[in-house]
Protein backbone atom coordinates (compact mmCIF):
# COMPACT_ATOMS: atom_id res chain seq x y z
CA UNK A 1 0.00 0.00 0.00
CA UNK A 2 1.58 3.20 -1.20
CA UNK A 3 1.76 6.59 1.42
CA UNK A 4 -0.52 8.60 -1.02
CA UNK A 5 -3.27 5.74 -0.75
CA UNK A 6 -2.48 5.72 2.91
CA UNK A 7 -3.25 9.34 3.45
CA UNK A 8 -6.27 9.48 1.61
CA UNK A 9 -8.13 6.84 3.70
CA UNK A 10 -6.57 7.81 7.02
CA UNK A 11 -9.85 10.30 7.82
CA UNK A 12 -11.76 7.22 7.58
CA UNK A 13 -9.20 5.06 9.12
CA UNK A 14 -9.60 7.68 12.28
CA UNK A 15 -13.03 7.60 12.24
CA UNK A 16 -13.19 3.90 12.34
CA UNK A 17 -15.24 3.44 9.45
CA UNK A 18 -12.41 1.02 7.35
CA UNK A 19 -13.15 -2.47 8.50
CA UNK A 20 -11.13 -6.08 8.77
CA UNK A 21 -8.82 -6.12 5.78
CA UNK A 22 -8.61 -2.56 4.54
CA UNK A 23 -7.88 -0.80 8.19
CA UNK A 24 -5.62 -3.90 8.84
CA UNK A 25 -3.95 -2.61 5.64
CA UNK A 26 -3.87 0.89 6.68
CA UNK A 27 -2.63 0.07 10.50
CA UNK A 28 0.03 -2.21 8.74
CA UNK A 29 1.33 0.50 6.61
CA UNK A 30 1.68 2.73 9.76
CA UNK A 31 3.72 0.25 11.85
CA UNK A 32 6.38 0.59 8.78
CA UNK A 33 6.09 4.25 7.90
CA UNK A 34 7.68 6.76 10.48
CA UNK A 35 5.87 9.79 7.94
CA UNK A 36 2.65 8.32 7.58
CA UNK A 37 2.58 7.73 11.21
CA UNK A 38 3.59 10.64 12.10
CA UNK A 39 0.56 12.27 9.66
CA UNK A 40 -1.98 9.57 11.64
CA UNK A 41 -0.64 11.52 14.79
CA UNK A 42 -1.20 14.97 13.80
CA UNK A 43 -4.48 14.34 12.54
CA UNK A 44 -5.77 12.44 15.65
CA UNK A 45 -3.94 15.23 18.03
CA UNK A 46 -6.07 17.57 16.17
CA UNK A 47 -9.24 15.43 16.27
CA UNK A 48 -8.51 15.61 19.94
CA UNK A 49 -8.20 19.20 19.89
CA UNK A 50 -11.49 20.16 18.61
CA UNK A 51 -13.21 17.83 20.83
CA UNK A 52 -12.08 19.35 23.95
CA UNK A 53 -12.97 23.38 22.54
CA UNK A 54 -16.35 23.93 24.18
CA UNK A 55 -19.87 24.20 21.78
CA UNK A 56 -20.67 26.95 20.52
CA UNK A 57 -23.85 28.33 19.95
CA UNK A 58 -24.42 29.84 16.53
CA UNK A 59 -26.37 33.61 16.51
CA UNK A 60 -30.20 33.34 16.35
CA UNK A 61 -29.73 35.63 13.13
CA UNK A 62 -27.88 33.00 11.24
CA UNK A 63 -30.90 30.51 11.74
CA UNK A 64 -33.17 32.86 10.68
CA UNK A 65 -31.74 33.51 6.79
CA UNK A 66 -31.57 30.08 6.41
CA UNK A 67 -35.20 29.24 6.76
CA UNK A 68 -35.91 32.36 5.09
CA UNK A 69 -33.99 31.13 2.22
CA UNK A 70 -35.59 27.92 1.91
CA UNK A 71 -39.14 29.29 1.95
CA UNK A 72 -38.18 31.22 -0.86
CA UNK A 73 -36.80 27.79 -2.35
CA UNK A 74 -40.30 26.41 -2.11
CA UNK A 75 -42.06 29.20 -3.78
CA UNK A 76 -39.79 28.98 -6.61
CA UNK A 77 -40.61 24.98 -7.03
CA UNK A 78 -44.51 25.38 -6.25
CA UNK A 79 -44.25 28.03 -9.08
CA UNK A 80 -42.58 25.74 -11.96
CA UNK A 81 -44.52 23.62 -13.86
CA UNK A 82 -44.59 19.40 -13.80
CA UNK A 83 -42.51 18.88 -16.64
CA UNK A 84 -39.71 21.45 -14.81
CA UNK A 85 -40.07 19.57 -11.42
CA UNK A 86 -39.64 15.69 -13.31
CA UNK A 87 -36.50 17.49 -14.71
CA UNK A 88 -35.40 18.33 -11.82
CA UNK A 89 -35.66 15.28 -10.24
CA UNK A 90 -33.81 13.08 -13.52
CA UNK A 91 -31.03 15.63 -13.19
CA UNK A 92 -28.42 14.51 -10.65
CA UNK A 93 -29.28 11.38 -12.24
CA UNK A 94 -28.82 11.93 -15.79
CA UNK A 95 -25.39 10.15 -15.44
CA UNK A 96 -26.53 6.91 -13.95
CA UNK A 97 -29.09 6.82 -16.31
CA UNK A 98 -27.00 7.42 -19.40
CA UNK A 99 -24.55 4.57 -18.01
CA UNK A 100 -27.72 2.07 -17.73
CA UNK A 101 -28.84 2.75 -21.38
CA UNK A 102 -25.15 1.93 -22.44
CA UNK A 103 -24.57 -1.30 -20.58
CA UNK A 104 -28.22 -2.25 -21.51
CA UNK A 105 -27.02 -1.79 -25.13
CA UNK A 106 -23.75 -3.62 -25.10
CA UNK A 107 -25.68 -6.51 -23.16
CA UNK A 108 -27.89 -7.02 -26.24
CA UNK A 109 -25.20 -6.37 -28.72
CA UNK A 110 -23.46 -9.24 -27.10
CA UNK A 111 -26.52 -11.31 -26.85
CA UNK A 112 -27.09 -11.38 -30.60
CA UNK A 113 -23.32 -12.00 -31.26
CA UNK A 114 -23.48 -15.24 -28.89
CA UNK A 115 -26.42 -16.17 -30.30
CA UNK A 116 -25.03 -16.00 -34.02
CA UNK A 117 -22.08 -18.05 -33.11
CA UNK A 118 -23.43 -20.36 -31.36
CA UNK A 119 -25.46 -21.19 -34.44
CA UNK A 120 -22.40 -21.11 -37.07
CA UNK A 121 -20.72 -23.53 -34.18
CA UNK A 122 -23.64 -25.96 -34.44
CA UNK A 123 -23.22 -26.08 -38.60
CA UNK A 124 -19.23 -26.39 -38.78
CA UNK A 125 -17.45 -28.61 -36.65
CA UNK A 126 -13.96 -27.51 -36.49
CA UNK A 127 -11.34 -30.02 -36.53
CA UNK A 128 -9.28 -30.86 -33.46
CA UNK A 129 -6.19 -29.05 -33.00
CA UNK A 130 -2.94 -31.11 -33.84
CA UNK A 131 -0.08 -30.63 -31.23
CA UNK A 132 3.15 -31.68 -33.05
CA UNK A 133 5.06 -34.21 -30.38
CA UNK A 134 8.68 -34.50 -31.14
CA UNK A 135 10.73 -37.35 -30.63
CA UNK A 136 12.33 -37.73 -27.40
CA UNK A 137 16.25 -39.51 -27.80
CA UNK A 138 16.99 -40.97 -24.72
CA UNK A 139 20.13 -40.09 -23.81
CA UNK A 140 19.79 -36.13 -24.56
CA UNK A 141 19.83 -33.85 -21.59
CA UNK A 142 18.88 -30.92 -23.70
CA UNK A 143 15.85 -29.14 -22.47
CA UNK A 144 12.59 -29.73 -24.72
CA UNK A 145 10.33 -26.39 -25.30
CA UNK A 146 7.76 -25.62 -23.51
CA UNK A 147 4.56 -26.60 -23.14
CA UNK A 148 5.36 -30.48 -23.90
CA UNK A 149 5.63 -32.02 -20.75
CA UNK A 150 4.02 -35.11 -20.65
CA UNK A 151 5.30 -37.97 -18.46
CA UNK A 152 2.55 -40.64 -19.97
CA UNK A 153 3.94 -41.38 -24.03
CA UNK A 154 0.81 -41.71 -26.25
CA UNK A 155 -1.42 -45.03 -26.00
CA UNK A 156 -1.30 -45.64 -29.68
CA UNK A 157 2.18 -47.49 -28.99
CA UNK A 158 2.50 -50.94 -28.01
CA UNK A 159 2.39 -51.24 -24.34
CA UNK A 160 6.18 -52.39 -24.08
CA UNK A 161 7.20 -49.34 -26.24
CA UNK A 162 5.43 -47.02 -24.17
CA UNK A 163 7.05 -48.43 -21.21
CA UNK A 164 10.34 -48.22 -22.96
CA UNK A 165 9.70 -44.17 -23.85
CA UNK A 166 8.67 -43.06 -20.68
CA UNK A 167 11.70 -42.63 -18.26
CA UNK A 168 13.00 -40.23 -21.49
CA UNK A 169 9.39 -38.71 -21.11
CA UNK A 170 9.80 -38.09 -17.49
CA UNK A 171 13.50 -36.76 -18.09
CA UNK A 172 11.94 -33.68 -20.33
CA UNK A 173 9.61 -32.99 -18.22
CA UNK A 174 12.54 -32.19 -15.68
CA UNK A 175 14.61 -30.74 -18.38
CA UNK A 176 11.68 -28.47 -19.20
CA UNK A 177 11.00 -27.10 -15.52
CA UNK A 178 14.95 -26.63 -15.31
CA UNK A 179 14.71 -24.62 -18.58
CA UNK A 180 11.93 -22.56 -17.84
CA UNK A 181 13.74 -22.39 -13.88
CA UNK A 182 16.93 -20.92 -15.77
CA UNK A 183 14.87 -18.21 -17.99
CA UNK A 184 13.78 -16.95 -14.68
CA UNK A 185 16.96 -17.22 -12.84
CA UNK A 186 18.38 -15.00 -15.71
CA UNK A 187 16.37 -12.07 -15.37
CA UNK A 188 16.99 -12.12 -11.08
CA UNK A 189 20.60 -12.81 -11.77
CA UNK A 190 20.75 -9.37 -13.09
CA UNK A 191 20.13 -7.76 -9.92
CA UNK A 192 22.61 -9.73 -7.70
CA UNK A 193 25.80 -8.57 -6.74
CA UNK A 194 29.22 -10.09 -8.87
CA UNK A 195 30.08 -12.30 -6.31
CA UNK A 196 26.83 -13.67 -6.28
CA UNK A 197 26.62 -14.31 -9.58
CA UNK A 198 29.95 -15.59 -9.55
CA UNK A 199 29.18 -18.72 -7.15
CA UNK A 200 26.14 -19.12 -9.02
CA UNK A 201 27.44 -19.77 -12.55
CA UNK A 202 30.24 -21.63 -10.90
CA UNK A 203 27.46 -24.26 -9.31
CA UNK A 204 24.98 -24.10 -12.11
CA UNK A 205 27.70 -25.54 -14.41
CA UNK A 206 28.57 -28.19 -12.19
CA UNK A 207 24.77 -29.62 -11.90
CA UNK A 208 24.48 -29.31 -15.48
CA UNK A 209 28.27 -31.50 -15.80
CA UNK A 210 26.28 -34.19 -13.48
CA UNK A 211 23.17 -34.17 -15.58
CA UNK A 212 25.42 -34.16 -18.79
CA UNK A 213 27.56 -37.43 -17.15
CA UNK A 214 24.51 -39.24 -16.15
CA UNK A 215 24.34 -42.42 -18.17
CA UNK A 216 21.00 -43.46 -17.60
CA UNK A 217 17.52 -41.82 -17.16
CA UNK A 218 17.25 -42.12 -13.52
CA UNK A 219 20.98 -40.51 -12.47
CA UNK A 220 20.03 -37.98 -15.24
CA UNK A 221 16.14 -37.42 -13.79
CA UNK A 222 18.40 -36.62 -10.14
CA UNK A 223 20.34 -34.29 -11.48
CA UNK A 224 17.57 -32.41 -13.06
CA UNK A 225 15.93 -32.65 -9.55
CA UNK A 226 18.94 -31.08 -7.95
CA UNK A 227 18.88 -28.60 -10.23
CA UNK A 228 15.35 -27.41 -9.85
CA UNK A 229 16.10 -27.35 -6.25
CA UNK A 230 19.08 -25.21 -6.36
CA UNK A 231 17.54 -22.85 -9.05
CA UNK A 232 14.06 -22.67 -6.51
CA UNK A 233 16.44 -21.55 -3.83
CA UNK A 234 18.64 -18.67 -6.02
CA UNK A 235 15.32 -17.30 -7.56
CA UNK A 236 12.96 -17.40 -4.61
CA UNK A 237 15.85 -16.24 -1.95
CA UNK A 238 17.33 -13.86 -3.76
CA UNK A 239 18.70 -12.58 -0.63
CA UNK A 240 18.85 -14.58 2.73
CA UNK A 241 17.06 -12.78 5.88
CA UNK A 242 18.72 -15.10 8.48
CA UNK A 243 19.44 -18.65 7.97
CA UNK A 244 22.22 -19.50 5.38
CA UNK A 245 21.59 -22.19 2.73
CA UNK A 246 23.10 -25.69 3.16
CA UNK A 247 24.44 -27.82 0.17
CA UNK A 248 20.95 -30.23 0.72
CA UNK A 249 19.39 -32.11 -2.53
CA UNK B 1 -14.03 -64.44 -14.40
CA UNK B 2 -13.80 -64.72 -17.93
CA UNK B 3 -16.79 -63.77 -20.33
CA UNK B 4 -17.15 -64.26 -24.10
CA UNK B 5 -16.04 -61.41 -25.69
CA UNK B 6 -19.05 -58.99 -27.27
CA UNK B 7 -21.41 -60.35 -25.26
CA UNK B 8 -23.95 -58.41 -23.52
CA UNK B 9 -23.88 -58.94 -19.95
CA UNK B 10 -27.27 -59.13 -18.02
CA UNK B 11 -26.77 -55.98 -16.08
CA UNK B 12 -26.57 -54.16 -19.34
CA UNK B 13 -29.52 -55.22 -20.53
CA UNK B 14 -31.64 -54.20 -17.74
CA UNK B 15 -29.62 -50.82 -17.87
CA UNK B 16 -31.12 -50.30 -22.04
CA UNK B 17 -34.59 -51.53 -20.50
CA UNK B 18 -34.41 -49.13 -17.66
CA UNK B 19 -33.61 -46.06 -19.61
CA UNK B 20 -36.31 -46.86 -22.72
CA UNK B 21 -39.18 -47.66 -19.91
CA UNK B 22 -38.49 -43.94 -18.26
CA UNK B 23 -37.45 -42.38 -21.34
CA UNK B 24 -36.10 -39.16 -19.43
CA UNK B 25 -32.82 -38.21 -19.97
CA UNK B 26 -31.16 -38.46 -16.81
CA UNK B 27 -32.33 -41.96 -17.00
CA UNK B 28 -30.54 -42.48 -20.05
CA UNK B 29 -27.82 -40.55 -18.81
CA UNK B 30 -27.28 -42.73 -16.02
CA UNK B 31 -27.94 -46.02 -18.10
CA UNK B 32 -25.32 -44.95 -20.29
CA UNK B 33 -22.57 -44.22 -18.03
CA UNK B 34 -23.29 -47.38 -16.17
CA UNK B 35 -22.80 -49.44 -19.72
CA UNK B 36 -19.31 -47.00 -20.03
CA UNK B 37 -18.10 -48.27 -16.61
CA UNK B 38 -19.35 -52.20 -17.70
CA UNK B 39 -17.52 -52.05 -21.43
CA UNK B 40 -14.57 -50.26 -19.67
CA UNK B 41 -14.48 -53.28 -17.24
CA UNK B 42 -14.89 -55.96 -20.09
CA UNK B 43 -11.99 -54.35 -21.55
CA UNK B 44 -9.59 -55.27 -18.56
CA UNK B 45 -11.48 -58.54 -17.65
CA UNK B 46 -8.59 -61.10 -17.69
CA UNK B 47 -7.05 -60.98 -14.31
CA UNK B 48 -4.39 -63.24 -12.85
CA UNK B 49 -3.76 -63.31 -9.33
CA UNK B 50 -0.62 -64.51 -7.83
CA UNK B 51 1.55 -64.84 -4.35
CA UNK B 52 4.65 -65.54 -3.62
CA UNK B 53 6.44 -65.52 -0.12
CA UNK B 54 10.29 -65.16 -0.15
CA UNK B 55 12.23 -66.28 2.98
CA UNK B 56 15.45 -64.52 3.77
CA UNK B 57 18.29 -67.13 3.69
CA UNK B 58 19.64 -65.79 7.14
CA UNK B 59 19.26 -62.72 8.09
CA UNK B 60 16.33 -60.55 7.36
CA UNK B 61 16.50 -58.48 4.60
CA UNK B 62 17.58 -55.21 4.71
CA UNK B 63 16.10 -53.31 1.03
CA UNK B 64 12.87 -53.72 -0.92
CA UNK B 65 13.41 -52.35 -4.52
CA UNK B 66 10.64 -52.59 -6.84
CA UNK B 67 9.84 -50.96 -10.16
CA UNK B 68 6.36 -50.58 -11.63
CA UNK B 69 5.29 -48.70 -14.62
CA UNK B 70 2.40 -50.88 -15.05
CA UNK B 71 0.07 -49.79 -11.99
CA UNK B 72 -0.02 -48.91 -8.39
CA UNK B 73 2.27 -50.40 -5.78
CA UNK B 74 1.46 -50.63 -2.01
CA UNK B 75 4.17 -51.45 0.69
CA UNK B 76 3.19 -52.40 3.91
CA UNK B 77 5.68 -53.22 7.12
CA UNK B 78 5.10 -56.73 9.15
CA UNK B 79 6.25 -58.14 11.73
CA UNK B 80 7.69 -61.39 10.53
CA UNK B 81 10.92 -61.61 8.60
CA UNK B 82 9.61 -62.79 5.27
CA UNK B 83 8.57 -60.62 2.27
CA UNK B 84 4.82 -61.44 0.91
CA UNK B 85 4.33 -60.50 -2.66
CA UNK B 86 1.24 -59.92 -4.27
CA UNK B 87 0.54 -59.18 -7.77
CA UNK B 88 -2.79 -58.80 -9.57
CA UNK B 89 -1.98 -58.79 -13.77
CA UNK B 90 -5.41 -57.32 -15.77
CA UNK B 91 -5.91 -57.41 -19.56
CA UNK B 92 -8.34 -57.64 -22.24
CA UNK B 93 -6.97 -61.12 -23.56
CA UNK B 94 -5.16 -64.10 -22.57
CA UNK B 95 -2.11 -63.34 -24.84
CA UNK B 96 -2.10 -59.82 -23.81
CA UNK B 97 -2.02 -61.16 -19.95
CA UNK B 98 1.05 -63.81 -20.78
CA UNK B 99 2.65 -60.38 -22.28
CA UNK B 100 3.15 -59.17 -18.52
CA UNK B 101 5.92 -60.14 -16.78
CA UNK B 102 7.03 -59.80 -12.78
CA UNK B 103 10.31 -60.54 -12.11
CA UNK B 104 11.62 -61.23 -8.88
CA UNK B 105 15.56 -61.38 -7.54
CA UNK B 106 16.93 -62.36 -3.98
CA UNK B 107 19.99 -60.81 -4.42
CA UNK B 108 22.79 -62.34 -1.78
CA UNK B 109 23.57 -58.49 -0.57
CA UNK B 110 19.82 -58.17 0.92
CA UNK B 111 18.16 -56.83 -1.51
CA UNK B 112 14.57 -58.25 -2.92
CA UNK B 113 14.31 -56.48 -6.43
CA UNK B 114 11.14 -56.60 -8.48
CA UNK B 115 10.91 -55.88 -11.87
CA UNK B 116 7.54 -55.61 -14.26
CA UNK B 117 7.69 -55.25 -17.87
CA UNK B 118 5.63 -56.60 -21.15
CA UNK B 119 7.11 -58.30 -23.67
CA UNK B 120 7.44 -56.89 -26.96
CA UNK B 121 4.85 -57.09 -29.41
CA UNK B 122 4.42 -60.41 -31.44
CA UNK B 123 3.35 -60.16 -34.80
CA UNK B 124 -0.39 -59.74 -33.45
CA UNK B 125 -2.15 -56.58 -32.99
CA UNK B 126 -0.29 -54.02 -30.46
CA UNK B 127 -1.74 -53.74 -26.56
CA UNK B 128 -2.26 -50.20 -25.34
CA UNK B 129 -0.73 -49.51 -22.53
CA UNK B 130 -4.20 -48.39 -20.81
CA UNK B 131 -5.42 -51.92 -21.64
CA UNK B 132 -3.32 -53.80 -19.18
CA UNK B 133 -2.50 -53.03 -15.73
CA UNK B 134 0.11 -54.84 -12.93
CA UNK B 135 -0.71 -53.96 -9.26
CA UNK B 136 1.69 -54.90 -6.70
CA UNK B 137 1.59 -55.35 -2.79
CA UNK B 138 4.71 -55.81 -0.79
CA UNK B 139 4.51 -57.10 2.78
CA UNK B 140 7.97 -56.25 4.06
CA UNK B 141 9.94 -56.56 7.64
CA UNK B 142 9.54 -53.27 9.36
CA UNK B 143 13.12 -52.78 9.11
CA UNK B 144 13.78 -53.17 5.07
CA UNK B 145 14.51 -49.74 3.45
CA UNK B 146 12.02 -49.41 0.72
CA UNK B 147 13.14 -47.93 -2.57
CA UNK B 148 10.15 -47.93 -4.92
CA UNK B 149 9.23 -46.54 -8.63
CA UNK B 150 6.38 -46.04 -10.10
CA UNK B 151 4.64 -44.57 -13.62
CA UNK B 152 1.10 -43.15 -13.49
CA UNK B 153 0.35 -45.80 -10.61
CA UNK B 154 -0.45 -45.13 -7.01
CA UNK B 155 2.59 -45.51 -4.35
CA UNK B 156 1.88 -46.02 -1.36
CA UNK B 157 4.28 -47.24 2.05
CA UNK B 158 2.81 -47.79 5.54
CA UNK B 159 4.29 -48.66 8.67
CA UNK B 160 8.02 -49.40 7.88
CA UNK B 161 10.62 -47.96 10.15
CA UNK B 162 13.58 -47.59 7.94
CA UNK B 163 12.99 -45.46 5.48
CA UNK B 164 12.98 -44.98 1.70
CA UNK B 165 12.34 -43.50 -1.54
CA UNK B 166 9.15 -43.46 -3.54
CA UNK B 167 9.49 -41.81 -7.10
CA UNK B 168 6.49 -41.34 -9.09
CA UNK B 169 5.88 -39.95 -12.90
CA UNK B 170 1.94 -38.84 -12.53
CA UNK B 171 0.80 -40.88 -10.09
CA UNK B 172 -0.22 -39.86 -6.27
CA UNK B 173 2.17 -41.12 -3.78
CA UNK B 174 1.08 -41.71 -0.19
CA UNK B 175 3.00 -42.28 3.18
CA UNK B 176 1.66 -43.57 6.45
CA UNK B 177 3.73 -43.62 9.53
CA UNK B 178 7.15 -44.49 8.16
CA UNK B 179 10.13 -43.93 10.56
CA UNK B 180 13.63 -43.33 8.66
CA UNK B 181 14.81 -40.79 6.02
CA UNK B 182 12.16 -40.27 3.71
CA UNK B 183 12.63 -39.13 -0.25
CA UNK B 184 9.53 -38.61 -2.39
CA UNK B 185 9.81 -36.98 -5.56
CA UNK B 186 7.01 -36.46 -8.51
CA UNK B 187 6.49 -35.27 -11.89
CA UNK B 188 2.76 -34.68 -11.80
CA UNK B 189 1.45 -36.81 -8.93
CA UNK B 190 0.41 -35.59 -5.31
CA UNK B 191 2.66 -35.84 -2.49
CA UNK B 192 0.61 -37.07 0.74
CA UNK B 193 2.81 -37.91 4.24
CA UNK B 194 1.12 -38.65 7.47
CA UNK B 195 3.09 -39.49 10.62
CA UNK B 196 6.63 -39.39 9.42
CA UNK B 197 9.47 -39.59 12.19
CA UNK B 198 12.60 -39.12 10.46
CA UNK B 199 13.74 -36.52 7.90
CA UNK B 200 11.72 -35.55 5.01
CA UNK B 201 12.71 -34.48 1.59
CA UNK B 202 9.38 -33.92 -1.03
CA UNK B 203 9.27 -32.65 -4.11
CA UNK B 204 7.40 -32.17 -7.29
CA UNK B 205 6.92 -30.01 -10.43
CA UNK B 206 3.57 -29.44 -10.73
CA UNK B 207 1.58 -31.19 -7.85
CA UNK B 208 0.60 -30.78 -4.11
CA UNK B 209 2.34 -31.72 -1.08
CA UNK B 210 0.27 -32.38 1.84
CA UNK B 211 2.49 -33.04 5.45
CA UNK B 212 0.80 -34.18 8.52
CA UNK B 213 2.38 -35.04 11.60
CA UNK B 214 6.14 -34.52 11.12
CA UNK B 215 8.75 -35.18 13.46
CA UNK B 216 11.96 -35.80 12.05
CA UNK B 217 14.92 -33.05 12.52
CA UNK B 218 14.71 -31.96 9.01
CA UNK B 219 11.87 -31.26 6.91
CA UNK B 220 12.68 -30.00 3.00
CA UNK B 221 9.51 -29.61 0.48
CA UNK B 222 9.05 -28.16 -2.47
CA UNK B 223 6.39 -27.75 -5.28
CA UNK B 224 7.35 -25.80 -8.56
CA UNK B 225 3.81 -25.57 -9.52
CA UNK B 226 1.67 -26.57 -6.93
CA UNK B 227 0.66 -25.83 -2.75
CA UNK B 228 2.30 -27.29 0.36
CA UNK B 229 0.42 -27.65 3.44
CA UNK B 230 1.72 -28.83 6.79
CA UNK B 231 -0.02 -28.86 9.80
CA UNK B 232 1.31 -30.29 13.00
CA UNK B 233 5.43 -30.40 12.36
CA UNK B 234 7.46 -30.71 14.78
CA UNK B 235 10.90 -30.54 12.97
CA UNK B 236 13.73 -28.10 14.15
CA UNK B 237 14.38 -27.39 10.51
CA UNK B 238 11.74 -26.73 7.82
CA UNK B 239 12.19 -25.54 4.53
CA UNK B 240 9.17 -25.25 2.66
CA UNK B 241 9.59 -23.65 -1.03
CA UNK B 242 7.07 -23.12 -4.29
CA UNK B 243 7.59 -20.93 -7.48
CA UNK B 244 3.32 -20.34 -7.35
CA UNK B 245 1.47 -22.12 -5.09
CA UNK B 246 0.02 -21.29 -1.43
CA UNK B 247 2.11 -22.34 1.63
CA UNK B 248 0.47 -22.95 5.01
CA UNK B 249 1.82 -24.30 7.61
CA UNK B 250 1.22 -25.01 11.32
CA UNK B 251 4.32 -25.72 13.12
CA UNK B 252 5.64 -26.12 16.69
CA UNK B 253 8.86 -23.72 16.93
CA UNK B 254 11.61 -25.94 18.69
CA UNK B 255 14.63 -24.35 20.22
CA UNK B 256 17.75 -23.09 18.17
CA UNK B 257 15.36 -23.91 15.20
CA UNK B 258 15.36 -22.88 11.24
CA UNK B 259 12.44 -22.53 9.83
CA UNK B 260 12.46 -21.13 5.79
CA UNK B 261 8.96 -20.49 4.25
CA UNK B 262 9.52 -19.24 0.58
CA UNK B 263 7.38 -18.68 -2.34
CA UNK B 264 8.00 -16.48 -5.55
CA UNK B 265 3.71 -15.59 -6.29
CA UNK B 266 1.91 -17.84 -3.82
CA UNK B 267 1.11 -16.79 -0.46
CA UNK B 268 2.51 -17.66 2.34
CA UNK B 269 0.36 -18.38 6.22
CA UNK B 270 2.18 -19.58 9.47
CA UNK B 271 1.09 -20.48 12.37
CA UNK B 272 3.78 -21.21 15.18
CA UNK B 273 3.28 -22.07 18.62
CA UNK B 274 6.50 -22.10 21.14
CA UNK B 275 7.72 -23.20 24.07
CA UNK B 276 7.70 -20.89 27.41
CA UNK B 277 11.71 -21.20 26.86
CA UNK B 278 11.81 -20.62 23.14
CA UNK B 279 12.16 -17.18 21.82
CA UNK B 280 11.63 -16.65 17.95
CA UNK B 281 12.92 -14.25 15.60
CA UNK B 282 10.27 -13.92 12.56
CA UNK B 283 11.17 -12.05 9.72
CA UNK B 284 8.98 -11.49 6.71
CA UNK B 285 8.80 -9.92 3.43
CA UNK B 286 6.22 -9.84 1.15
CA UNK B 287 3.90 -7.51 -1.16
CA UNK B 288 1.57 -7.32 2.50
CA UNK B 289 2.99 -8.47 5.91
CA UNK B 290 1.33 -9.17 8.72
CA UNK B 291 3.07 -10.33 11.79
CA UNK B 292 0.13 -10.30 14.19
CA UNK B 293 -0.12 -8.32 16.89
CA UNK B 294 3.81 -8.16 17.96
CA UNK B 295 5.27 -4.80 17.27
CA UNK B 296 7.29 -5.23 14.28
CA UNK B 297 10.71 -3.38 13.46
CA UNK B 298 11.61 -2.70 9.81
CA UNK B 299 14.86 -3.57 8.34
CA UNK B 300 14.88 -2.56 4.36
CA UNK B 301 12.47 -4.71 2.20
CA UNK B 302 12.28 -6.82 6.11
CA UNK B 303 9.31 -6.73 8.99
CA UNK B 304 10.91 -8.06 12.35
CA UNK B 305 9.36 -9.45 15.26
CA UNK B 306 10.60 -10.86 18.24
CA UNK B 307 8.93 -13.25 20.93
CA UNK B 308 9.61 -14.50 23.66
CA UNK B 309 12.77 -13.94 25.70
CA UNK B 310 14.54 -17.67 25.62
CA UNK B 311 18.39 -17.82 24.80
CA UNK B 312 17.47 -21.15 22.32
CA UNK B 313 15.69 -18.58 19.79
CA UNK B 314 14.30 -20.14 16.54
CA UNK B 315 14.90 -18.05 13.67
CA UNK B 316 11.38 -17.70 11.21
CA UNK B 317 12.22 -16.42 7.49
CA UNK B 318 8.69 -16.17 5.96
CA UNK B 319 8.82 -14.69 1.79
CA UNK B 320 6.74 -14.62 -1.01
CA UNK B 321 8.11 -11.69 -3.53
CA UNK B 322 4.96 -11.32 -5.33
CA UNK B 323 2.11 -12.41 -2.29
CA UNK B 324 1.13 -12.23 1.05
CA UNK B 325 2.96 -13.34 4.05
CA UNK B 326 1.14 -13.52 7.39
CA UNK B 327 2.57 -15.36 10.74
CA UNK B 328 0.12 -15.63 14.10
CA UNK B 329 1.67 -17.26 17.25
CA UNK B 330 -0.26 -20.01 18.57
CA UNK B 331 -0.11 -20.59 22.28
CA UNK B 332 2.78 -20.52 24.49
CA UNK B 333 3.80 -24.47 25.50
CA UNK B 334 4.51 -23.87 29.16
Amino acid sequence: MSCESVREKLTAYLDGELEGERGSAVRGHLRGCDACRQIAADEAALRDGLRSLPPLDPPASLWAGVQSRLAAEEVKDAERPAWGRALTWLRPRALHIGFATVALGAAIVLLVMKLQRDDEQQVAVKPPIQVPVPEIASNNPEPPRAGQCNTTPSDDKDVSAAIAAEPAAITACYAQTVSELIEVAKEARGEWPADRQRDFDIELEALQEKVVRATDERPRQQAYRKMIRYLQRAVVRDDVALANLGGQQ
Amino acid sequence: MKRPRGAPSPQGARATRFARTRGDRLGLGRALLFVCVLSATASADVTEKSRVEVQPPGKPYKQVSIDNSLGNVRIEGHDGKNVIIETIKRAGTDEAIERLRISLVPDPDGTVRITTHADPSPESKPVARSAVSIDVVIRAPRGARFDATVGSGKLEAKNMDAGGELDSASGAITVDNVQGELYTHSVSGSITINKAFGDVDAATVSSDVALDSISGQKLVASANDGKIAGRRVRSRDIELTTMTGKITLEAEALPRGRIVVSSMRGDVEVKLRRQAQTAMVVRGRGTKVDLGSTPVTVLGKWQEAKLGSGGEATVVELRSNHGFVQFLQLAVIQ
